[in-house]
């Protein structure tokens, strides 16, 4: 009986499907999802994977898990809509395993039922949400933008602050090891700031020194909490006339610095602020006591930018005196590969770092062949992550709390507007093929989305921001000032 | 009398502002789906936003546009009528107070319609609000209206809350007084607690946060509007009904005065003569900016830019060009800045010459600049057809599917879909084709405007039918003043006949560097180095600037002289007293 139970009910599944599709054309061919959620691993708390066929007129799909012992339906319509309850509540019984999907479509006056494709359920719990920045992908001016936050397991994405608030751009947001409680925020623009929030509440800060080059960008939180690694870049843009190319972003001068914001005082060294030397794009090992961050031979702009190219490097840090350690070593020479790094993000287990790799520059947001990278720290192994390549450019990534998860920004979906994808890291290394941010009608929710994903960041909970002491903060003048020290 | 106004709104609209019409279309992407509207009509006073934006995407047509305003304007008038108790002539002049400051308001290029619709929606809800009889049953739909109104048309519909004070006193004297107050508490409240609930700082939301293009400004005209609402209803409830503070009559001659007077005096023609000529290059009407330019002469910076590229295509640049007036090289292609409006008839230059990178940027930057956040349908159609020349098609689709909900533009959105598929859109877009063709393939370098001579040399010789590159490249090189660089490019001309501009500056520099006319190239002509020989003359008997430029005008000569003085001019100027006849042809001729 037990083996006749799941055939039983998997006919019936069969038959519902073809009762509701008519009498379907049997396919061999997979469906032609938009998102291409075939053979996606997603974690158990993630919001329903609804998506539509190209092309089609209606569709018929029957999930199924565990056998076919529960099967879930969306009937009718160009895109699922998978009840949200009964798809919270199926995720966790496949667990470990996978669903099966069967999608019929109408197209025109016929029905189409293609090949069944599997969805991996992983056990492996994802965090709360992302918070990202959306923003048109331009040029030099801006409008609507904010930083907002996405609950994974449902639709809602809620402001965080957005630019209607107050003028100016809003960008550089970081939270200390994915937890919503310490963040720091940048403003530029007539009301430029950098706001921390932590235990210490809510404050705006003027982060420019007399010793540094200019506003702390790119920020990283030290694990305990009381530094933030930033560098500071005096960027420019080009823009190109050939079509390939768009845009190209560089720096002109840039410098690495750790704030310690007990003594409110930014430290920096000599060996993270080289003449000559470009240093950007700082991260903390989640032990604290390393600091990785790119840098780059300073070439002359704009003529010698194809070959600016950045490697990985590392430096120790004493986080008990905030002191930087003397010897740079080189983890990665890109340059010798005739390619650049950006965005080194180590896993929070320790064992991996991932970054992004382009053929020159420090912004591989507008290069179309950049792809993610992985460096096992305790082999030295390096490899491209061909399982969450595409063709187009891969970018900005990071990593959920248990380092499970992996979050990256992509432009594979039209060439220009950065949609974000999120992808297993098992515990063995194996990376799962990654899934585009679910949206209840994603087609259309994407397709009418006129503004790119920035800056994705796993958060362990809510976001508890004021906004409108943020607002009030960041419209008054006072600003409390960064002070400036050199490491011992 | 309300008839006579509305005639007057149309023809000034129709025919004195026509392309403040057009411009405040450019100015937004209005689309016909419930996902625009939730996101317009979510904020206070979206509604009325919404309502405006939707009456400004017939602007597309002026005289569709001008009647909107009329009728708009003439039915805020007849509803603040409608709100006065009593009908005496005076209140029925003083009703037409609120309209005509609205007209003024609508002189700036960046107030939207939306205020005017927040106005009209809170007197209409004040006359609805009046027919009520009973007390208390009125009351409490008053003291619901404030806050709806507030949500739907914003700050402005204090207008209505005052009116309806005015009339609660008037009905019931100081009884009223205490729910008057209760009510402007009520409403002043409203943006306190919608600053919690929408991303906008406090000062806007009492403001009005759609009612100027610029949120850092006060639409002190839309406000004196809003307030002078409530002028003909204190008049009407006067005892003697407002015969005793002035005659109807009078009153009416005076607001008409008044209006008529400060509306010509408050209109900004030069911005209306960049406006027309833009809407002109906008829709390639080139033998119009001629004409109208042959009418009177452009001297805007902006405007004489679209001028040339006018003169450029129709192949009278070479020729021509200096028979008008010029500004130096930011006539011919202006610099970029970050705002909503150069960027956008400098990309048209961009677009024209082929290089639609730069006429991709310019076109996002201008709607990216826009204060109010809004996107122009304009620029869509742009950002399209750039990214199919670039075959970004999967881009193109998403602006296209965009301007596929919006009414004027959804026809040709449709058909681009269409000719995409069928895969013949570079057969039946020509100037797409063109464009793909013109652009640049082999050479790629970021974009510098100070090496303009040098990409513009690069179109030319990468596609040698690219005669516009040319025209411009020359150009570019005589409103500089850089003969040197003019003569270098001088190779790249194959033109049957040297055009005359060229034949003025080869001579021009053949006079500063030679002792005489031997060995001058065949083609300049004899008529054109006496004319030459007579200009020099002229300026050594130190004729007046006016006299030169009524003789010499269309001559590149005078343009070298007497327009675009840069700083090394000015300098030269100081040191050798004054004009060409100081320079090293002076003694050799």
């Amino acid at each position: 009986m037990k083996r006749i139970l799941p055939v039983l009910t998997a006919a019936l599944i069969l038959a519902a499907c073809s009762a509701g599709a008519g009498d379907a054309v049997r396919s061999d061919e997979l469906p032609p999802l938009y998102p291409d959620y075939v053979g996606v691993t997603i974690p158990v708390g993630i919001a329903p994977l609804d998506f539509t066929v190209r092309g089609a007129d209606e569709l018929d799909v029957a999930v199924s898990a565990c056998n076919g012992a529960e099967v879930l339906r969306s009937r009718g319509g160009k895109c699922t809509r998978f009840p949200a309850g009964r798809w919270a509540a199926l995720l966790p019984k496949a667990a470990g395993d996978s669903l099966s999907v069967t999608v019929s479509a109408r197209f025109g006056d016929s029905w189409k039922t293609f090949k069944s494709f599997p969805i991996y359920i992983s056990e492996d719990a994802i965090d709360y949400g992302l918070t990202y920045r959306l923003i048109e992908p331009g040029y030099e001016v801006y409008s609507h933008m904010g930083i907002y936050e996405r609950e994974l397991s449902s639709f809602r994405q809620r402001e965080i602050i957005e630019n209607t608030r107050f003028d100016g751009c809003v960008n550089c947001h970081s939270f200390n090891h994915n937890s919503p409680e310490a963040m720091s925020l940048h403003i530029r623009g007539p009301h430029g700031a950098t706001i921390l929030t932590g235990e210490d509440g809510m404050q705006a800060y003027n982060t420019k020194t007399d010793s540094t080059l200019g506003f702390c960008v790119y920020p990283y939180w030290h694990p305990d909490g009381r530094y933030i690694a930033y560098s500071t870049n005096s960027t420019r843009q080009g823009f190109h006339v050939q079509q390939d190319k768009l845009i190209e972003v560089f720096d002109l001068d840039s410098d690495l610095q750790v704030y310690d914001i007990q003594d409110n005082k930014v430290i920096s060294a000599p060996q993270i602020k080289r003449k000559g030397i470009w240093e950007s794009f700082p991260a903390f090992s989640p032990d604290g006591k390393t600091l990785y961050f790119t840098s780059a031979v300073q070439v002359e702009i704009p003529g010698g930018l194809p070959q600016s190219r950045y490697n990985l490097m590392k430096v120790g840090f004493d986080p008990a005196t905030g002191t930087i350690g003397k010897d740079v070593e080189m983890l990665v020479d890109a340059a010798a590969a005739g390619c650049s790094i950006t965005f080194p993000r180590p896993s929070y287990d320790g064992r991996y770092l991932m970054y992004t790799v382009c053929d020159y520059g420090t912004f591989p947001i507008w290069h179309h062949e950049a792809d993610l990278w992985l460096l096992d720290l305790e082999t030295g192994e390096t490899r491209p992550l061909d399982e969450v390549n595409s063709a187009d450019t891969d970018s900005f990534h990071n990593w959920s709390s248990n380092s499970r998860w992996f979050v990256f920004s992509s432009r594979r979906d039209d060439g220009l507007f950065t949609r974000l994808y999120i992808a297993h890291f098992g515990a063995d290394g194996a990376v799962g093929k990654p899934f585009m941010l679910p949206q209840r009608d994603p087609e259309n929710y994407y397709q009418n989305l006129f503004r790119s994903y920035n800056v994705p960041e796993f958060v362990t909970g809510p976001v508890p921001f004021d906004r409108i002491r943020a607002q009030k903060m960041i419209n008054s003048p006072e600003r409390v000032q960064f002070g400036f020290r050199w490491s011992d | 009398m309300t008839v006579l106004a509305g005639v007057g709104i149309y023809c000034f609209f129709a025919f004195r502002y026509p392309y403040h019409i057009h411009f405040q279309e450019q100015c937004q992407l209005f689309e016909s789906t419930w996902a625009y509207f939730a996101s317009v009509a979510s904020v206070p006073g979206g509604f009325a936003d919404w309502l405006g934006r939707c009456l400004t995407q017939f602007f597309y047509y002026a005289p569709a546009g001008a009647l909107i305003m009329a009728v708009l304007l003439c039915g805020i008038q007849l509803l603040a009528w409608a709100a006065c108790k009593g009908k005496s002539l005076t209140a029925y002049a003083l009703s037409f107070i609120p309209s005509v400051l609205l007209l003024l308001f609508f002189c700036d290029e960046n107030s939207l319609a939306g205020g005017a619709v927040a106005i009209a929606l809170s007197l209409a809800a004040a006359v609805l609000l009046s027919i009520v009889r009973k007390e208390r049953l009125r009351r409490f739909l008053e003291a619901v209206a404030a806050p709806l109104l507030y949500f739907l048309c914003g700050p402005a519909a204090l207008a209505c809350v005052l009116i309806v004070i005015a009339r609660e006193i008037g009905g019931t004297g100081a009884k009223a007084i205490p729910f008057s107050l209760l009510l402007l508490a009520l409403f002043a409240v409203c943006p306190l607690v919608a600053g919690r609930l929408v991303p906008y700082p406090l000062s806007r939301l009492y403001v009005g946060i759609h009612y100027y293009r610029y949120h850092n400004m006060v639409p002190g005209m839309l406000w004196l509007s809003a307030l002078s609402t409530v002028i003909p209803v204190v008049v009407s409830l006067l005892p003697g009904k407002g015969k005793s503070i002035l005659p109807g009559t009078a009153a009416y001659v005076l607001v008409a005065a008044a209006g008529v007077f400060l509306v010509l005096r408050t209109a900004d023609m030069p911005k209306e003569e960049w406006m027309r000529y833009d809407f002109m290059v906008r829709m390639q009407m080139w033998n119009r900016i001629m004409q109208a330019a042959d009418l009177r002469n452009p001297d805007g910076p902006k405007t004489v830019s679209c001028l040339n590229l006018a003169l450029a295509k129709t192949g009278r640049m070479p020729d021509a060009q200096f028979s008008y007036f010029q500004n130096g090289p930011e006539g011919l292609i202006p610099g970029f800045r970050g705002d909503y409006t150069n960027p956008v008839s400098t990309g048209e230059i961009f677009w024209h010459l082929g290089m639609v990178n730069t006429a991709q940027r310019f076109a996002f930057e201008a709607q990216e600049a826009l204060p109010d956040f809004q996107k122009s349908a304009r620029c869509y159609r742009r950002l399209a057809e750039t990214n199919i020349v670039n075959g970004d098609v999967e881009v193109a689709r998403k602006y296209l599917g965009a301007l596929c909900n919006a009414t004027f533009y959804r026809k040709w959105a449709r058909e681009t879909l269409s000719l995409l598929d069928e895969g013949t859109i570079f057969e039946k877009r020509p100037e797409l084709a063109r464009a793909r063709d013109c652009r640049l393939h082999e050479h790629d370098f970021l974009f510098s405007d100070t090496e303009m001579d040098s990409m513009l040399g690069l179109l030319k010789v990468e596609n040698s039918s690219n005669a516009m590159a040319l025209d411009y490249l020359m150009s570019w090189c005589l409103l500089r003043k850089d003969l040197d660089r003019f003569v270098e490019c001088i190779p790249l001309v194959d033109a049957p006949a040297m055009p005359k501009s060229y034949q003025e500056a080869l001579l021009l520099r053949w006079v500063l560097t030679h002792s005489d006319f031997n060995g001058l190239p065949s083609y300049i002509s004899l008529a054109n180095v006496r004319r030459i020989s007579e200009f020099i003359s002229d300026v050594q008997a130190k004729k007046s600037a006016e006299a030169m430029q009524k003789a010499y005008g269309d001559t590149y000569w005078f343009y070298y002289y007497y327009r675009y003085l840069s700083d090394n001019d000015l300098s030269r100027d100081e040191k050798n007293t004054s004009g060409p006849d100081s320079g090293p042809y002076s003694g050799g001729l």
